[in-house]
This record gives structure tokens, C-alpha cells and sequence, in this order.
């Protein structure tokens, strides 16, 4: 993940053995420094959030300082009005006011962008708004979406909650696999 | 190199940052320029060191013995080694995040600790003994299980105290002693279940006691528990489900105190429990059964009372008998967010009678039942997020004393209709933003009567036709808020003559024809304006424009309206600008000149086309006391030196000078402006000029000696 990059040998004046013995070095540091942290693997793990025959949605978490747990109750291609949802995490910001930011993705272009605000000072939607920093939370409910169909084909998702700072609260890379 | 061996004492480097990019942006920062290219290569080793988890590691502090930048002086490949094994030799030391104690790098006067996410097991009188000045200690999530005697004795100035998400298994009973005016004490998601866990020594100033998340089933504080100067207590998220006249007794002596039950599901109160109290607010959000509660608030005196649920709460339809509490108390304002109405009709409001505020946002209404009496007294009416077709639906001839109505966010098309609105005479407030309001001849019949209207929220909707004149109804109006919302205005109508009272009027992104010079007619008395991300003609803000009719104007902000250019006269009319946004446009140098006549004002030119400033447009922006210049592609060659001297001569006047950055010569892209050291001898044009004059000096020379050699042999 985290790619060492080596500076060039740029610089006149440097012989080749020079270049070779940096190269050498710099090797031989990264994986002194390295290796014994890496083994504990550099990104979040994969999860499954729903599989149900061909479809299948995988999510890894994109915030640096935290994983968190997420699972949709059915899955189908029909998706249906009013989904319920399970998701446990570690509040890591106040969330008096939280937004979702959606970004779909297929073949590597932009289909759709949206926000959507799930918690607001003058509305609070769900129960669990207004709960701080450093609070678990669970929630399993229902998460008042509309219904559509998903067409065939595989898709990636990029979705951030974040509050009125614009302070990571949690974000997930999901893909959507259905053929 | 040569600056590293330079310092006997050795390289000291301070990073802090949470990325990659930050640290690297900010080992930058430590270094001078001439260092930055030098310590790049070594840089790298701190740049990929740390794994990935632990990057939480607030600051990265690292001091190179002297006798290792010697080495580094003589052989810089090996000592690029040393220097590694060096780091992370330190680095091992430290524990890869999550350090067990305060460090040493923070000074004593720290008087702000935001602490949370570390490991604290236990804290106790040594834990934070140095740091005598804090007023703010945000502890969350440190996992702290004991906190044990005097840990705080020293801290006279505490005022705060964060210990929400730790799992605490005891505090002891001088834990908290010390501080001589503690106020706040959050001890959310503690695993708390009794109210006796809390030491009760040194409460007495308490203003807001913070136990949401916890296992608390009783509010029954214990009874040396001081209350008196409580004035917010949180239970959200608990499990009480009953409330008896013994558990608030213990409140008696508190006033106006805010309680929160949100999250609790209430089963049932003692009746007279809420007796005689007299809250500023309490909140029951998510209860499933209302009409136990306003039964159980019998006799009470509350200034707001939050009944709202929520998408996750089970519905429970409300009706007219749900109602039948509020007849015996005193509120003065009441959330129903999200509830559903079972039958609603004109006698659902029958106990609304006293009521000054009611808020009824996504409460699934069409419309609002007409005849509803009784509610004269009505200030303030929130209908956000309902499903309106017509504005006439809500009936709004039942409020007749209105000051407030909130609109914001219909679910379907709102049609404004005509005179829906019209009862309203006392109207001073209308917010119908977001609703996908769409109206062609707008809005003198659909504002009828607002005579008092002092704020009008239109933004975020459809297309509107703005006909000349089009506030006539509103003549108070004093904000005026149509921003993303199209507005169309044919050529030399003025819509907004008439609205003497403007002050403020927000018209950003509204596609406006700027063309049309009379569009900003009859507006004495603005002072702020917004038109942001509207377009002029060919990109330029010509002499004669439509800002010449709003000589008031204090705030003006014309950023992202991709302009090129401004007249030097453009500006003229507005003598009175003390703030002025130029921002994200393309503007080069040469409009400067356009600010020539303005005085002390803050100016706004981030993120455009700025690359040269001529030394005479210099004196204009000298005379004015705030300037961003950043993220502008600025010239750092010897051409631009009279500028930069200025700069770094202004730089307390200068804003954002982290993101002032050189775009040419390439060697010094990215390279702060404040940093840039620039020699500038003689100039090309110089040296021209002394070349002509030594090449007619050599002239004149030559033609000298001819002629004293032909006058010394003529007579040969």
C-alpha cells in the first residue's frame, strides 16, 4: 500500500557505484523499518455486507484509523423500499450533524454523486443523531431508501459520512458484484 | 549539505501531521528552501516510516545527534543509513501509537488537552501533574478503568472534564476534587448503572452532567447529590421507563434545567412527578406512548418541550387524546417531529391553545385542517419536510399572529398559489427553500399582505420569473435569500426597486442576465451582496455596470463569476466596500488597479490568475489591511522582484500564506513566497543599456584618436 518511493539518481556528479550503494541502502532500510509493521497488513480488511446467490456487495473501510461493521438484512437485485441495515462502529466525531456523500462507479466512470443529509440540527432523522465523539454505536433499523433495480454488471461504490466540519466519521469502498 | 554540518548542535526536525502528504508538507515547512532538495533524500526515510494504523501519532519529533550530520557532511550514502537505523532505533522505542503517558513536548501553559484515543489505564495525581494550567480535559476513549484519588488536586482552573467511552470500573471519592469551578463532567458510555458511582466531592458548581449511554433505570440521585446550579442533565439512551415524584424530587433545588430522556423508553410517571417544575426544556424523543408523558407533565411549566421521533422508532399515530395533557401544563414550545396523525382535524389542536412555537417537520402532512381555533397565540410554525401541493393547504388563517413560517424542503412541487398567505400580516420570517417551488410571474400575488416580512428564504428552487417590481408586497423585506435558484428578468426590469430596507440579498448562482444594468435599481440601503458564480459579458466587468445603483454596499462577493478583467473604473460608485471577494476567478494583476480608491478593506484574490504585479499597482494593495493572495500562479523570477519585497515586507496583512506559493521559475514551484530569497542585480534592459554605452564610448574613442592622429600629422 504504502509504495517507498526512492529518489532518482539524479544528480550529476554521482558515480554509478554511488547510485547502486543508495539503492542498496534505501532497500535495505525500507525493509528494516518496514517489514515488521507490514506484516500486520497495511489495509482494513474486506467484509462481506450481503450475498445472495450472484450478488454480492464487499466493503472495506477507507479511514485510516478505523474499521467498523456493516450488513445489509436482504439481497436482492429488486433492492427494496425501506432496506434494514445492521452497523457498529466507534463515533470518532460528534455527529450532531452527519451527511452521506455517494459516488457510484462503473468501468471506472462516474455514474452518479450524491449528499444527503441524515442528521440535522432541525432534523434529526434517526435515533441515534446527536451521540458523541467516542460513543459505540449500533444501530439496526431501517434506512429509508427507495426501491430500484440493480442491473447486471459489477460496480464500485465510495461512501463517506462526515460531519459539519467535514470530519471523517466513517468511509467505505463497497463494490457491487452481481452477473 | 553544507547547512547541515553547519550546526554543531545537530538537525532538529519537527513534524506534525497525521498523513503521509502532511508530513511531508510539513518536514518541508521545517527546513529553508535551500534545504528542501538535500533533505528530500532523507526525507523519504521518515515518509515511509510508520505503519499504517498508528498514524495517529500526533507529532513526530526527531533530533539527530551533531556528530551524524558530520558524517552526513563527508559521506552522505552511508550516514543515509546510519540516520535510519538511527530513527527507527527511537522509533521502536516508542509504542506504535496509543502513548501511555502525557509527553514531554507539551508545555506547561497548555491550558486545551484534547487527549482522547490514547491509553491510559489509570489515571491518578501524577498523571497530570505538570500541566497545572488545563481548563479542558477531553479524555474519550482512553480506556481508562481507574481514576484514583487527587488525581486533579493540583488543577484549580479545570473546568471540563471529557471521560465519555471509558470503561471505568471505579472512581474514587477525591477523584474529582481540586478543580475550584468544575462545570461540565461528561460520563457518557461509562458503564454507569448507579447514580451512587459518582463522587459527589467537589459538584457543588456542576452546570451540566453528561450519563447518556449508560445502564441508569432510575434518575434517583443520591441525597447529598448538589443539584442547585445544574442546568443541563442527559439521560439519553438509557433504560428509564418510570419517573416517580421521589427521583425528582432530588431536582427541586436546580432551575431551569434542561433534561434529556431522548432514547428511554418511558413507560409511565408519577403523577404530580413534574409538579410545579418550571424547565427550560425537556426531551422525550422516540417515546413510544405521548399521551403518558403529557399526563405525567401535569402542572409543569416548560419552555420547550421535544416530543419528535425518528425513521427507527416504531410509529404509534397520534390523535386528538394524545393530546389531552397538554391542557394541564404551561409549554411554550413543542416538537413533533416525524409522528404520523391519525385523523387530523381542527380538534387534534384543541389543548394547543397556549402554545407559542409548534414544529411539525416530516410529520407526513398535505395540509393542514382549516378552523383550527384557539391558537391566536401561535409565533412560530415549522412545516419542513412535509408533502404540500399548495400553499393555501396549511390553512394559514388559523395562525393569525405568525412572526415565523418554515417552509423549507416540501417533498412534492409546492405551488404558491395566490394570497395563501395573506392572513399573515404579522409575517416576519418565510422560509420556503428547497421546496421545488416554481413560479413564472413572481411574487406580488403570491406574497400578498406580507406588509411586515423582514426575511425571505427562496433558495434551492425551481425557475422563477421575476416580474418588475416583484417584492412590492414585502416593502420591509431586509434579507432576501434567492440563491440556486434561476431567476429570470426581462432586460431593463428592476425587480428589487422598491425594497428601500434591503440589506443583505443573496443572489449566487442564479444564472442572472448581468447585462442588464438596472437590476440592482432602487436597492438604498444594501450592504451585503452576493453574486457569487454569476457570469459577465465576456468575462469582464466593464466602467459602466450594475453595481453603479448600489453605492451602500459594505460586503461584496463576485468570486467563481469567471472574470478576466475589471475596468479601472468598475468599482467606483462603491466607496463604502470594506470587504471584497475576488476569489476563483482569472484575474491577472492588471485589475488591481480597479481597487485603487478603496481603503482598509479585506481582499479576496485566492485562486486567480495573478502571475505579476507591476510596482505601480503596489500602493493599492498597501492601503488595504487584509489580502489573500493565495493559490494564484505568481511569478517569483526578478521580473515580479518589486512585489515580492512588498510582500514579505506586508506580510501581517497577508492571509493564507501557506498556500502563497511560487509557480515560476520551475526551480522554486510550490516554494512559500515569504521564503523566497531573490538577488537581483542588473536587469536584462540594464545591461542593453550599458552595452550601447560602451560600444559608443568605444565609438567615440576610436573617432577621437582618428582625429588627433589626422590634426597631429596633417601638416606631414
Amino acid at each position: 500500500m504504502d509504495g517507498a518511493v526512492i529518489g532518482p539518481c539524479y544528480r550529476a556528479g554521482h558515480t554509478q557505484g554511488l547510485c547502486a550503494m543508495k539503492g542498496f541502502a534505501a532497500a535495505l532500510l525500507i525493509w528494516t523499518l518496514l517489514s515488521p509493521q507490514r506484516a500486520g497488513g497495511e489495509a482494513w480488511p474486506t467484509h462481506t455486507a450481503c450475498r445472495n446467490g450472484n450478488l454480492q456487495v464487499l466493503y472495506q473501510s477507507c479511514d485510516p484509523l478505523q474499521d467498523f461493521g456493516f450488513s445489509v438484512d436482504q439481497c436482492s437485485r429488486q433492492l427494496k423500499p425501506n432496506l434494514n441495515i445492521r452497523f457498529g462502529m466507534v463515533l470518532r466525531e460528534d455527529i450532531e450533524q452527519l451527511f452521506l456523500d455517494v459516488a457510484l462507479f462503473s468501468k471506472g466512470l462516474s455514474i452518479l454523486n450524491f449528499s444527503y443529509p441524515i442528521c440535522e440540527v432541525d432534523l434529526p432523522k434517526f435515533s441515534f443523531c446527536g451521540r458523541r465523539k467516542g460513543e459505540q454505536i449500533y444501530y439496526a433499523g431501517p434506512i429509508n431508501n427507495p426501491g430500484f433495480e440493480i442491473p447486471e454488471g459489477d460496480y464500485q461504490v465510495l461512501l463517506e459520512l462526515h460531519n459539519q466540519d467535514q470530519a471523517t466519521v466513517a468511509c467505505a469502498n463497497a463494490t457491487v458484484l452481481y452477473s | 549539505r553544507k547547512s547541515l554540518v553547519q550546526q554543531d548542535q545537530g538537525w532538529h526536525i519537527e513534524a506534525t501531521g497525521t498523513t503521509e502528504l502532511g508530513l511531508e508538507q510539513d518536514l518541508r515547512r521545517a527546513m529553508s528552501p535551500l534545504q528542501v532538495e538535500e533533505a528530500h533524500e532523507h526525507c523519504l526515510l521518515f515518509l515511509v516510516w510508520g505503519p499504517p494504523k498508528s498514524r495517529q501519532l500526533q507529532r513526530l519529533s526527531l533530533t539527530i545527534p551533531g556528530w551524524v550530520t558530520s558524517v552526513l557532511g563527508m559521506a552522505p550514502r552511508v550516514s543515509c543509513f546510519l540516520l535510519a537505523v538511527l530513527i527507527s532505533a527511537s522509533c521502536k522505542a516508542i509504542p506504535s501509537s496509543d502513548p501511555k503517558e502525557i509527553p514531554d513536548t507539551l508545555p506547561n501553559t497548555t491550558e486545551v488537552l484534547e487527549f482522547s484515543f490514547n491509553f491510559l489505564p489509570t489515571i491518578q495525581n501524577t498523571t497530570f501533574s505538570r500541566l497545572i494550567n488545563l481548563v479542558f480535559l477531553d479524555l474519550t476513549r482512553c480506556q481508562i478503568n481507574w481514576v484514583h484519588e487527587d488525581t486533579f488536586q493540583s488543577h484549580h482552573q479545570l473546568n471540563t472534564i471529557v471521560l465519555t467511552g471509558n470503561p471505568l470500573i471505579f472512581m474514587a471519592e477525591t477523584s474529582l476534587s481540586g478543580p475550584k469551578l468544575l462545570k461540565h463532567l461528561f460520563l457518557t458510555q461509562t458503564g454507569l448503572s448507579n447514580l451512587e458511582f459518582i463522587p459527589v466531592h467537589n459538584l457543588e458548581n456542576l452546570e451540566s452532567l453528561h450519563l447518556g449511554s449508560n445502564h441508569i433505570s432510575s434518575i434517583n440521585f443520591p441525597e447529598n447529590f448538589p443539584t442547585q446550579n445544574l442546568k443541563v442533565l442527559d439521560f439519553q439512551n438509557n433504560a428509564i421507563h418510570y419517573i416517580s415524584r421521589k427521583d425528582t424530587h432530588a431536582l427541586e433545588q436546580a432551575t431551569k434545567l434542561s433534561l434529556n430522556f431522548n432514547g428511554n423508553d418511558i413507560k409511565g410517571i408519577e403523577p404530580g412527578a413534574f409538579n410545579s417544575k418550571i424547565f427550560q426544556s425537556l426531551k422525550f424523543g422516540g417515546s413510544l406512548n405521548l399521551s403518558i408523558i403529557l399526563k405525567g407533565l401535569q402542572n409543569s411549566t416548560i419552555q420547550s418541550l421535544w416530543l419528535g421521533t425518528f425513521e427507527d422508532t416504531d410509529d404509534q399515530d397520534l390523535t386528538s387524546d394524545t393530546f389531552e395533557g397538554l391542557c394541564d401544563m404551561s409549554v411554550e414550545s413543542i416538537n413533533l417531529q416525524k409522528h404520523r396523525f391519525y385523523d387530523l382535524s381542527s380538534s387534534t389542536f384543541r389543548c394547543f391553545t397556549r402554545l407559542q412555537e409548534l414544529d411539525l417537520t416530516a410529520a407526513h402532512l398535505n395540509g393542514l385542517p382549516s378552523g383550527i381555533e384557539g391558537m391566536n397565540s401561535l409565533k412560530k410554525l415549522v412545516l419542513n419536510a412535509n408533502s404540500f401541493d399548495q400553499l393555501c393547504q396549511i390553512s394559514a388563517a388559523s395562525f393569525p399572529s405568525l412572526r415565523d413560517l418554515y417552509i423549507k424542503g416540501n417533498m412534492r412541487k409546492l405551488d404558491l398559489g395566490t394570497r395563501c398567505l395573506e392572513k399573515l400580516e404579522n409575517l416576519q420570517k418565510l422560509d420556503l427553500s428547497h421546496s421545488d417551488i416554481e413560479a413564472s410571474d413572481c411574487c406580488n400575488l403570491q406574497l400578498k399582505s406580507l406588509r411586515r416580512l423582514q426575511y425571505l428564504n427562496l433558495s434551492y428552487n425551481q425557475p422563477l420569473g421575476l416580474e418588475d417590481q416583484a417584492f412590492r408586497e414585502c416593502p420591509q423585506l431586509e434579507r432576501l435569500d434567492l440563491a440556486f435558484t434561476h431567476l429570470l428578468v426581462k432586460a431593463p426590469h428592476s425587480p428589487f426597486q422598491n425594497l428601500h430596507l434591503l440589506r443583505v440579498l443573496n443572489l449566487s448562482h442564479c444564472l442572472l442576465d448581468a447585462s442588464n444594468q438596472r437590476l440592482l435599481a432602487g436597492l438604498r440601503d444594501l450592504r451585503h451582496l452576493n453574486l457569487q458564480g454569476n457570469s459577465f459579458q465576456d468575462g469582464s466587468i466593464s466602467k459602466t455596470n450594475l453595481l453603479q445603483t448600489v453605492g451602500s454596499l459594505e460586503i461584496l462577493i463576485l468570486s467563481s463569476c469567471n472574470l478576466l478583467s475589471i475596468d479601472q473604473q468598475a468599482f467606483h460608485g462603491l466607496g463604502n466596500v470594506n470587504h471584497l471577494d475576488l476569489s476563483h476567478n482569472s484575474l491577472t494583476g492588471d485589475s488591481i488597479d480597479a481597487l485603487n480608491h478603496l481603503k482598509g478593506i479585506y481582499l479576496n484574490l485566492a485562486s486567480n490568475n495573478i502571475r505579476i504585479i507591476p510596482p505601480h499597482l503596489l500602493p493599492a494593495l498597501s492601503q488595504q489591511s487584509t489580502i489573500n493572495l493565495s493559490h494564484n500562479p505568481l511569478d517569483c523570477t526578478c521580473s515580479n522582484i518589486n512585489f515580492i519585497t512588498w510582500y514579505k515586507e506586508n506580510l501581517y496583512k497577508l492571509e493564507d500564506l501557506e498556500e502563497t506559493m511560487c509557480a515560476n521559475p520551475p526551480p522554486l514551484r510550490g516554494v512559500k513566497l515569504s521564503e523566497v530569497k531573490l538577488y537581483c542585480g542588473i536587469t536584462g534592459v540594464g545591461i542593453f543599456f550599458i552595452v550601447v554605452f560602451v560600444f559608443l564610448l568605444i565609438l567615440l574613442l576610436i573617432f577621437s584618436v582618428k582625429f588627433i592622429l589626422r590634426w597631429k600629422y596633417q601638416h606631414i
